[in-house]
Parts: structure tokens; C-alpha cells; sequence
């Protein structure tokens, strides 16, 4: 097994997508942090509370999320694409197995992204800050915050390959994702609160703290962000187990 | 002689169409064995079928006695080179075979091996995007031979060969088949099989014949070719679905 979940690992590093993607979400995650450091201190003489501003800082790079499920998904559909699942399968020494070799490796991939993602999150309160009047002030909630961060980040990488694998086509795969994300967990949310909090995207921004007053408390976030790793997983694992292979 | 592969009442339907119906051979140990058929016949399906890769709508396929999902370290028993099967998109080929070395636990030397054996030694440091057609068959040859396997399916390994290729590719099933291994190959060159087949397969959906070329072609009385048309009947336009 320890083989198989190695030469899993290299294929999701092989190639340029996930550093096509990294680079993405850190110019994004930069943007983020900029725009929203420019309009705190053009809305108002007084900027917020700098342990508010260290959170947010923090917060913004949630959005390497995204990467990681990318990446995860490229992964996955890739070899559905090219037709490599079929000798993975036959090689790998069962379908099950080579399942379960996948979601380590990218839960390893998310992992890393999660460990970069840590690592940067929690130097860009003093990146942005420096050179201005304010001081970065680091609190409990600026570290639950960063953790929160890195927990989606794995998780988002994790999803992302379930859907790989129950969608299979690359575009399809990645559209539904950007879709899922962008517009329906935040339109349910605004349109139907009390269905909209439970979509894993809502549970997720729970979890790193994303503010919203509908959202979920961190408890029971992680329990739907749980629910819906288990509900893919059993969806992935039927279907990969019983499908034909392109 | 044993039966590495049997085949019992093989069916696969696609919801109206019928790819492969009631399809029964066996592939005997240490054969060279010719799978032939046209486009569409049911030569690939039936490969992905005995491979666990397509399930049957009926029947069964065995490999050394056991479905290939059940068979014990299948992956070191059975190479596989079939249509649609592609690399992994790692870049070069060395790249690629070192993921699958990985995947079945070999050491990188044992991706020199067969890089040398397929005669790619010096181009494995090439991306596989600039391979021509040729050396891509060569390297899912040289995928297939990696565990060093008892068995080949090989699935049209002679396209896009040059002539060249072509006769090193039988010379190199011969000899794979000469040191006791089986060798189930579909193709498409019909002169080609004749010359390094040991028994062929027919299938045009249905069986159409499974035995000896020398039974088959009458001892050399009669060519493959003028056998092969003679049981698959005339071409007709039809939707090709294998």
C-alpha cells in the first residue's frame, strides 16, 4: 500500500497544474488581503481593532482552498481523461484499494497546501502591516482562525477529488466546483439561510471564521463538513467500484 | 497445457447495442495467440471484459483460473497494453514508468530494463507529446512488460510500426512466448499473426473460430486472409461500438 499511495503522490505532482494553481490562489489570496487592508483605511480615520485586521489577514487565505481542490481534481480526472485510471486499477490491485491510495494522497496533497497556506497566512499580518502605524496583534482567535484556514484547505482537497471521481471529465469537474462554490453556497445562503449554512462551502467558511451571521457554529460546521466527506466518499466508492472504466 | 484465460459466454450489451454475444475461448499456457476481428468486432471489449475493466451484461472470464479483481498479484502476472489505456501525463516516458514501477513496487532499474528491451533507452528522457506513434506503442509495450509478466494482452501493438518495429515487435513475442509465457494479441494485420500466431481467435461479435492456425489455414493450404473473410462474412455498415 505504502507503494501505491507513493506512486499515487507523484502523479498529482507531476505536471503543471498544481503550481499553475498555487501561484493562482497566492496572487489571489495577495489581492485579497490588499484590497481589503486599502479599504480599511480609506473607510474610516480610525482602522478597526488590529487584532480584528490580524484575523482577517489571516482569514483571506482561505482561498487556497480552491487550489488544492483543483489540483486534487485535475489529479483525478486527468487519468480518467488520458485513460491511465484503467492500468492504475490493474495494477494497483483493486479498485478499493487504489480508491483509498487516491484519498491519502491528496489528503497528503492538502496537506501541503495547507502547511503553505499556514505558513504564509500567518506572515501576512506583518507583510501588509509593515510600514504602517499598526502593529499585527496576534490572539487565540487569530490562531483558531489559521487552523480553521488549514483544516478547509485539506478538506477542500479531499472533496475536490470525490467529485473528480464521481463527475470523471475534467471541465465538467472544474465548472462544477467553481459554480458550487461561488454561487451556490452563497445564493442559498442569502436566498434560504437555513439550507444554504449546511452546503459544505458555507460549513467551510465557518470553520475558518468567515463572519457571516447565518453561518453554523464551529461544531456543528465540522459535523456537516464531516457528513458531506462521508456522503462522497460512499457516492465515489460505489460508483468507481461498479462502473465501467473509459 | 493449462488454460491461462477462459472465457465462458461472454455478453456485453450497451443498452440496445450489442458489443460481444456469447463469446467462449480458452488461451492456452506458452501460446501465441491472435485475436482477430474488424473495427468494432468486440476485440477490446472483450480484453476490458477478461481485465475486470467492463462488466459482463453475462458470462464469466478467468485469468490463471480466477477473475484478474481476484486474482492473487495480478499486476505481476498480467501485462497489459490495450487501446485507451494512456500514460499518466508525467512528461517523459521514464517519468511514467518509474509512477508504474512504483505502483508495483519495482526498483527504477527494472524501468532501464525495459526501456532497453522496447528499444527506448535513449529516447526515455523525451516527453511522451513528441513520441511519434510508433515509440508510443513501444512504451505502453514497455508498461506492459514492467512486472516482467506470464502473460501479454497486447491490443493492436503493431500500429504504427514501421516495418521495422513490426518485425521486431513479432520477434519479441516469439521470444516472450519461447521462454513459456502467453501472449493474447489483437491486430489487425492479418499476415502478421499468421506468422507469429501459434492459435487465433475470430470474433465478429459472435465466435467465429478458436484454434490452431495450422487447423485453420489447412497446414499453409489456405491464407488466413481468404479464412478470416470466409467466417466473418462480407463487411457491413454497422454501428461499431468495442
Amino acid at each position: 500500500m505504502r507503494d501505491l499511495v507513493a506512486a499515487e503522490w507523484r502523479k498529482i505532482w507531476a505536471g503543471r497544474a498544481w503550481w499553475g494553481a498555487a501561484a493562482a490562489a497566492v496572487l489571489m489570496c495577495v489581492m485579497a488581503d490588499a484590497g481589503f487592508l486599502q479599504q480599511e483605511f480609506a473607510s474610516a480615520p480610525e482602522p478597526s481593532d488590529t487584532r480584528e485586521i490580524t484575523s482577517t489577514l489571516v482569514q483571506g487565505w482561505f482561498m487556497v482552498e480552491l487550489a488544492a481542490a483543483v489540483v486534487a481534481m485535475v489529479a483525478v480526472t486527468r487519468e480518467f481523461g488520458n485513460g491511465a485510471i484503467s492500468r492504475s486499477v490493474l495494477l494497483s490491485g483493486g479498485r478499493g484499494r487504489l480508491l483509498a491510495a487516491k484519498l491519502i494522497a491528496v489528503t497528503g496533497c492538502g496537506a501541503v497546501f495547507a502547511l503553505g497556506a499556514g505558513v504564509l497566512a500567518a506572515a501576512s499580518p506583518w507583510v501588509f502591516l509593515a510600514g504602517r502605524a499598526q502593529e499585527p496583534e496576534w490572539t487565540a482567535t487569530t490562531t483558531w482562525t489559521l487552523l480553521g484556514v488549514m483544516l478547509v484547505i485539506v478538506v477542500g482537497a479531499v472533496w475536490g477529488a470525490l467529485l473528480g471521481l464521481l463527475i470523471r471529465h475534467q471541465v465538467a469537474a472544474i465548472l462544477t466546483l467553481l459554480i458550487s462554490t461561488w454561487l451556490v453556497g452563497e445564493g442559498l445562503l442569502r436566498l434560504l439561510p437555513e439550507i444554504g449554512r449546511l452546503t459544505i462551502d458555507e460549513a467551510m467558511a465557518s470553520v475558518y471564521r468567515g463572519g457571516h451571521e447565518d453561518l453554523l457554529s464551529i461544531p456543528w460546521a465540522l459535523v456537516v463538513l464531516a457528513a458531506w466527506i462521508l456522503a462522497g466518499t460512499i457516492a465515489a466508492r460505489t460508483l468507481f467500484l461498479r462502473r465501467d472504466l473509459p | 497445457m493449462t488454460d491461462v484465460v477462459d472465457i465462458v459466454g461472454l455478453t456485453k450489451r450497451y443498452g440496445e447495442l450489442t458489443a460481444v454475444e456469447d463469446v467462449s475461448f480458452t488461451v492456452r499456457s506458452g501460446r501465441v495467440v491472435g485475436l482477430l476481428g474488424r473495427n468494432g468486432a468486440g476485440k477490446t471489449t472483450t480484453l476490458r471484459m477478461l481485465l475486470g475493466l467492463a462488466r459482463p451484461t453475462s458470462g464469466r472470464a478467468t485469468v490463471f483460473g480466477h477473475p484478474y479483481a481476484q486474482l492473487t498479484r495480478a499486476a505481476h502476472r498480467v501485462g497489459v497494453s490495450i487501446d485507451g489505456i494512456g500514460p499518466t501525463g508525467a512528461g517523459s516516458a521514464q517519468t511514467d514508468l518509474r509512477i508504474w514501477a512504483k505502483t508495483l513496487g519495482l526498483s527504477r532499474t527494472r524501468v532501464d530494463e525495459v526501456l532497453e528491451q522496447v528499444g527506448l533507452a535513449a529516447d526515455g528522457h523525451r516527453k511522451l507529446r513528441d513520441y511519434s506513434q510508433g515509440m508510443r506503442q513501444r512504451h505502453a509495450l514497455a508498461t506492459a512488460l514492467l512486472a516482467d509478466p506470464e502473460l501479454l494482452i497486447l491490443d493492436e501493438p503493431a500500429n504504427g510500426l514501421d516495418p521495422d518495429g513490426i518485425r521486431w515487435l513479432r520477434e519479441l513475442l516469439r521470444s516472450l512466448a519461447d521462454e513459456g509465457r502467453t501472449v493474447l494479441v489483437s491486430s489487425h494485420i492479418l499476415a502478421e499473426v499468421e506468422q507469429m500466431a501459434d492459435d487465433i481467435v475470430i470474433l465478429q461479435k459472435t465466435l467465429r473460430y478458436s484454434g490452431t492456425v495450422a487447423d485453420l489455414t489447412q497446414n499453409g493450404g489456405v491464407s488466413l486472409e481468404s479464412r478470416f473473410f470466409d467466417l466473418v462474412g462480407p463487411a457491413v455498415k454497422e454501428n461499431a461500438h468495442a
